[in-house]
């Protein structure tokens, strides 16, 4: 970070000022001024926690997709199925073993093993055919969409929240002051929080997976230099499995998420799988980091569009995305190669 | 048809006789302090080196030496990290490669980098166009055009003429070696690059190779790269000498032949 | 970024050829499916004309727009649809159309030229967002701007009326024809995708088409011979967008509506499927694609009951239909064709030789 300040001191500057203002306005407490010119601050903050916590959920949906194209060249447009798919499969064991955690770790391992059949039945056979490879994606998505809709149906499901997790939590901001000047403070829902949390030590241990292990390593130099990687002897079809494998089991983990504070039905897939590409976009193919400041920047945009601009809240995320690649085609957070 | 007659008249927009007159003093090729780093590795370290125009150049070193990577920086396939890059005395540091282009540079590929959907006469036919006006022309060529004719001439001049409208992914490579030496023909050069055109060929091959890069023009000057001694210090007048990515020597190629130094750490156990 | 393999015989026809020698050379296929499509409106009933035929030309020029860029620039672009949505809404917009309070009334002669210059403008404007990134990144921008598009038409009421849209959008009455009549506008759109596929073949061998399809193969070398690559990139982006415009208004005088799912995800994966089932090497591809895919789209209820399946799986069909060409001819139906006819011809070379030598049988 501090090289980034150095060589960007301009950005630097902006980006301090803009958190600066961020944090004032969390933490002050709003004025009839400002309430009069802003809205009121409750809902000021619940579109900011709201955006925070949907980012978390991009990002689950977002590094997989970025992991895979990263590694492999491969635009799996099928990962938004693999989201659904995960979804309904975790909806069906949660309402089978009424355990939300079972249906969690099952969603992830059964969307991984489709991974595996994936790269192993189809994609190793196509090494160097992105093109071929993305077509064959867009068509399984078209089979599993229709195959999903047949074993479900067009109604909507929701995964229910556990008991543990579920229920609101106070949180250190204040919302409003009360006619004694008692300070109201801001609740919000447990499950979201859990998510936030879970979403950040995931991300954080996927860095450190990539960036201090050795299969971490094999998987940095391989989306450098694809043929670097096989000319290291390692078996580079093995690591390919692996990271298809993660890839699409964290898609089907984020599907049981989402299920949890959105809801399952039928055009689930095609939605979040354009949030996924924008996300992506913005923040930078193949990059973790990347995925997190997109995901963030995209779930930010849709909940304060929704709230303050509903009619066109999604074309604020397309602005930012043309924004982004008018500027800095190649994203946020890559390095300018 | 000779080479001359196939490589001067075309429509160009290289600058006309009076602008060649007055840039005659400069120089045609001049880099100054170019460094190319990638990350850490110095690829070129403060290379500075002047090409008169039509001087015949060898570039020589082992591999890793910097060779192709002064190359890519004189054609602008990426900016130096710094350093200034001089064409006919026009400062061309900032320009994208089309623009270096269509002030007369060329440059072949170690490696053929044709376009293998398209015929031969097609592949020529383009380099005819590239540096020439109407690049978006929507209408096709009448039987009588002069870039047509052109690349006809180019063709035959290399000896392609009887696979002129073969698909340039069924050629043999020698042939494909001696169409990449076409496209470098097109239009009207001032100056060319060859990348280790003698890779691959056959003896037969090397002496026609050799043939050719006598009979260029005077006009054109070129620095050529090169593994086999035998190709390169019987075409250039002068040679330059690199290693890790710093000139170490320049001279004439008897000179350089028989230098200690050079021969400890090039041409080692014998050359060929 | 290669697509698909475009070498398919050896011997390419120098770009000077002229119109009788093209004639000359065109195989009895040519002239027995021109013969046909001329013969149609007396052969077929009105539903046949123009629900299966008209309507598989409109989205074979679509479809063709796409193969443009994808066959001869290497570029494969899914914003083709939302191009031809936009124009179609435009038309509805611009002219006449049941939503009096929106529509401008323009006469169509003022309104279908317009629709189609600003649809292209759209077109070309998309493009040169993704041209400055690597190859593969064009498909994800593509179908972004057009989940946008959707998005936007769906939820604006004040110039797309949302989710409603368009409807009364009637093709014009001109010299006396209604063009909305069935062989009148069977005519019409034969004649429009006739010039659009026509007019592509050309522009193929033309300096244009040549330098793009270098810029396909090899364009680091196209920079090193003096061409601005980005710059007939994003040309090649008008020129396939002014045709998918002239389709999109082609379209809303077919359907006589248009809504934002005309132009959503599902349609504009649609025409990617139609292309590449077609083929993308050749631009007869897109219409033979097209006919395939709106037989099958009309006929499916029917075809799958008849087989004892559940008649709503259609899109199941679709995918592993699309999913098959992938695994086993990525250059499409036009590429089995191709290759049949060689076998075929090898074989008459075979017996031919065999002949001669006097060995074989006859």
């Amino acid at each position: 970070m501090s090289d980034f300040i150095a060589r960007r001191p301009v950005w630097s500057l902006v980006i301090i000022i803009a958190i600066g203002i961020l944090a004032w306005l969390v933490f002050s407490v709003w004025t009839p001024g400002m309430e009069a010119m802003m809205g009121r601050k409750r809902v000021f903050l619940s579109a900011l926690f709201n955006g925070i916590t949907l980012g978390a959920l991009y990002f689950l949906v977002a590094s997989g997709f970025t992991l895979i194209f990263g590694l492999m060249r491969n635009v799996n447009l099928a990962h938004g199925s693999l989201y659904l798919f995960g979804g309904y499969v975790g909806y069906s064991i949660g309402t089978l073993t009424g355990s939300w955690l079972v249906a969690l770790v099952a969603a992830f391992v059964i969307v991984a093993i489709v991974g595996v059949l994936m790269q192993v039945l189809l994609f190793r056979w196509m090494e160097g055919q992105d093109l071929r490879q993305t077509l064959v994606t867009i068509g399984l998505s078209i089979v599993f969409a229709d195959l999903l809709l047949w074993n479900y149906g067009g109604d909507t499901f929701q995964v229910t929240t556990p008991d543990w997790l579920s229920g609101p939590v106070q949180l250190p901001f204040v919302v409003a002051l009360r006619g004694n000047g008692d300070a109201v403070m801001m609740t919000y829902p447990f499950v979201r929080i859990a998510i936030l949390i879970g979403a950040i030590v995931l991300g954080v241990a996927m860095w450190l997976a990539l960036n201090r292990t050795r299969v971490g390593m094999l998987v940095r130099a391989g989306v450098d230099d694809r043929d670097m990687l096989s000319a290291t002897g390692v078996r580079v079809q093995l690591v390919f499995v692996m990271v298809f494998a993660f890839g699409a089991g964290l898609a089907g983990l984020a599907g049981v998420v989402g299920g949890t504070f959105q809801s399952l039905q039928p055009g689930e897939d095609t939605k979040i799988l354009l949030s996924s590409l924008v996300v992506v976009i913005v923040g930078g193919m193949g990059s973790i980091p990347g995925a997190a400041v997109g995901a963030l920047i995209v779930g930010l945009a849709e909940q304060f569009g929704s709230v303050y601009m509903p009619t066109y809240a999604v074309m604020l995320t397309f602005v930012i995305m043309v924004a982004v690649l008018a500027v800095r085609p190649q994203g946020l957070a890559a390095a300018r190669r | 048809m000779s080479l001359v007659a196939a490589t001067a008249g075309s429509v160009s927009s290289v600058p006309g006789r009076d602008a060649l007159a007055s840039a005659s003093s400069a120089n045609a090729l001049e880099l100054r302090g170019v460094s190319r780093l990638f990350g850490a590795l110095a690829a070129l370290s403060d290379v500075t080196l002047s090409v008169r125009p039509g001087e015949r150049r060898g570039v020589l070193g082992s591999n890793g030496a910097g060779k192709t990577t002064l190359f890519n920086c004189i054609t602008g396939d990426f900016a130096p990290s710094s350093g200034i890059i001089r064409f006919f005395g026009e400062d061309v540091t900032a320009f994208p490669p089309q623009e270096r282009i269509r002030r007369g540079l060329r440059r072949t590929y170690q490696i053929s980098s044709l376009f293998a959907g398209l015929s031969v006469l097609d592949n020529v036919y383009l380099a005819c166009r590239g540096v020439s006006r109407n690049r978006f022309s929507l209408l096709r060529p009448r039987r009588d055009d002069t870039l047509v004719h052109a690349a006809e001439n180019l063709v035959e001049a290399v000896h392609l003429a009887p696979v002129k409208d073969r698909l340039v992914g069924e050629l043999a490579y020698g042939q494909q070696r001696q169409l990449e030496i076409a496209l470098a023909l097109s239009g009207a050069p001032r100056f060319i690059l060859f990348d280790e055109p003698a890779a691959g060929l056959s003896p037969t091959e090397r002496r026609d190779l050799v043939h050719i890069l006598t009979s260029l023009p005077a006009h054109i000057g070129f620095i050529i790269i090169e593994h086999d001694m035998d190709v390169a210090l019987r075409v250039v007048e002068s040679v330059t000498m690199m290693h890790n990515g710093r000139i170490f020597k320049e001279g004439a190629p008897a000179d350089i032949e028989s230098d200690p130094e050079v021969q400890e750490l090039y041409l080692g156990g014998g050359h060929g | 970024m290669a697509v698909i393999d475009t070498r398919t015989t050896g011997y390419r026809p120098p770009a000077t050829e002229g119109l009788s020698a093209w004639v000359a050379r065109r195989g009895a296929a040519f002239w027995v499916v021109s013969v046909l499509l001329l013969v149609m409106p007396v052969l077929a009933s009105p539903f046949w004309l123009v629900q299966i035929l008209a309507y598989s030309l409109i989205l074979g020029m679509v479809a063709l727009s796409l193969m443009f860029l994808a066959g001869y620039g290497g570029i494969v672009s899914l914003v083709q649809m939302t191009v031809a949505g936009f124009a179609a809404y435009l038309v509805a917009i611009l002219g006449d159309s049941a939503i009096a309070q929106i529509s401008l009334k323009w006469p169509w002669w003022m309104a279908a030229p317009v629709a189609i210059l600003v649809a292209t403008l759209f077109g070309t404007l998309s493009g040169a967002l993704s041209v400055r990134t690597e190859g593969i990144y064009t498909i994800m921008i593509t179908l972004a701007i057009g989940s946008a598009f959707y998005y936007l038409t769906l939820q604006n009421y004040t110039i797309f009326n949302g989710f409603s849209g368009f409807n009364g959008v009637m093709p014009p009455v001109f010299l006396g024809v209604d063009w909305g009549d069935t062989i009148p506008f069977y005519c019409l759109t034969l004649v429009l995708a006739a010039l659009a596929y026509a007019v592509v073949l050309y522009v193929s061998r033309a300096p244009f088409g040549l330098a793009l399809q270098g810029t396909r193969d090899n364009s680091r070398r196209m920079a090193a011979l003096g061409f601005d690559v980005m710059a007939h990139r994003v040309a090649a982006y008008t020129f396939a967008s002014a045709i998918a415009a002239t389709a999109g208004v082609l379209l809303v005088w077919y359907q006589r509506q248009v809504s934002p799912g005309t132009a959503g995800v599902g349609p504009v994966v649609d025409i990617v499927i139609i292309a590449v089932v077609g083929g993308l090497t050749r631009p007869i591809g897109p219409f033979v694609g097209a006919l395939v895919y709106v037989v099958l789209r009309t006929f499916s209820l029917d075809m799958l009951e008849g087989l004892g399946l559940d008649g709503r799986r259609y899109q199941l069909v679709i995918g592993l239909g699309f999913l098959i060409i992938v695994l086993f001819s990525p250059d499409g139906l036009v590429g089995i064709w191709q290759r049949l006819r060689e076998r075929y011809r090898r074989s008459q070379d075979g017996r031919a030789t065999q002949m001669r030598i006097g060995g074989g049988e006859p």
